[in-house]
């Protein structure tokens, strides 16, 4: 029973933290979105923890905490994967950027005369 | 017809002078823009001083960033023909003139000057890249069933099509041997003509010790991902 209140507590503390970024823009809603998935998950699978038996036992696993882990691996791995991404269109956009205040500065200096 | 030369530099303090001068005293007809890579030395000043157009990258994007912008620039500006010229001092200016001739005849999108076609002269690089040149040389003809003796070579000349090919999509690492295979898939015509290559003028290579293994590595990757990649025109 602790362990379930434990477990609801943390999801909600994640809950609110994810949405109170949001609300002061520190983190937009693309972001956000999988931290938000995680904590209504966390503390739906907490409060109706029969159905995380039912999975485990679907997918063949014997013990379900090996099941808990198994999926917070999955999820931080396909979470890894979406950052990159993010990353590598932020890469590339900054690459574009640098390219065009270069091409700018020098119409700036040619019009300058210098 | 509009040709711009294209000259990459990143900490090339010491070269650029010279290379503006030898494409000068060479005689051949084009505007001249230096891309500085984001350099820490003099460079920008020094190019600045040689009465060139020069265009400042605010921080390093790597050769093929560097080059791109200038493809940006001839894209926009109308320019008919672009070569890529090193700042490093080693490629030939003589050999400006004969670059840009299929291009002009229209028998070719991009012309490859190579360093390993007959009558072989001039400098012919380390044997370390030799045999990593050798390597992509294969790998390029498997996969594009062209023959390409000097896929890393800068020293390349390419006409409008290519230009807007590459102002939009150009790769930014190690972007020669990639080019050669983007190039190819769109149905443009490659060619290659021998030129003379120096050793360079001053500085050093920034493919040294392992990152030639990791560029080999790297390379391999990108020229593979590229061949699968979905085509964008």
């Amino acid at each position: 029973m602790t362990l379930k209140i434990v477990t609801i507590g943390l999801s909600l503390a994640i809950l609110f933290i994810v949405i109170d970024f949001s609300r002061r823009g520190k983190l937009t809603f693309k972001y956000a979105a999988g931290w938000i998935c995680l904590g209504i998950l966390g503390a739906g699978f907490a409060t109706f923890d029969r159905f995380l038996f039912l999975c485990s036992d679907f997918f063949g696993f014997k013990l379900m905490s090996n099941f808990i882990f198994f999926s917070l691996f999955c999820f931080f791995l396909f979470l890894s994967l979406l950052l990159s991404t993010f990353l590598c269109d932020q890469n590339k956009r900054n690459d574009i950027m640098a390219q065009k205040i270069a091409l700018l500065e020098k119409e700036v200096c040619t019009l300058k005369g210098e | 017809m509009k040709i711009l030369v294209i000259v990459p530099a990143f900490n090339e303090s010491g070269n650029i002078a010279q290379v503006v001068e030898d494409i000068r005293t060479s005689g051949f007809d084009c505007e001249i823009l230096i891309v500085d890579d984001g350099s820490s030395d003099n460079t920008y000043e020094a190019a600045k001083m040689c009465n060139v157009h020069v265009a400042r990258l605010p921080f390093n994007l790597g050769i093929g960033g560097a080059v791109q912008t200038g493809f940006l620039y001839a894209a926009r500006c109308g320019f008919d023909i672009a070569i890529q010229f090193d700042g490093d001092g080693q490629h030939d200016a003589r050999f400006l003139a004969q670059l840009i001739d299929p291009i002009v005849s229209s028998d070719a999108d991009l012309v490859i000057g190579s360093r390993f076609l007959p009558p072989n002269l001039g400098y012919q690089s380390s044997w370390v890249r030799r045999i990593g040149i050798h390597f992509f040389s294969n790998l390029i003809s498997f996969l594009t069933r062209l023959k390409i003796t000097d896929p890393t070579s800068g020293f390349r000349a390419c006409g409008r099509k290519v230009i807007e090919i590459f102002s939009e999509d150009y790769p930014l690492d190690f972007p020669e041997p990639e080019s050669i295979v983007e190039v190819k898939r769109c149905g443009l015509r490659i060619l290659e003509i021998p030129v003379e290559m120096k050793q360079r003028i001053s500085g050093h290579s920034s493919i040294r010790y392992f990152r030639t293994l990791y560029y080999m590595v790297k390379v391999t990757f990108a020229i593979l991902l590229c061949m699968i990649q979905t085509k964008k025109r």
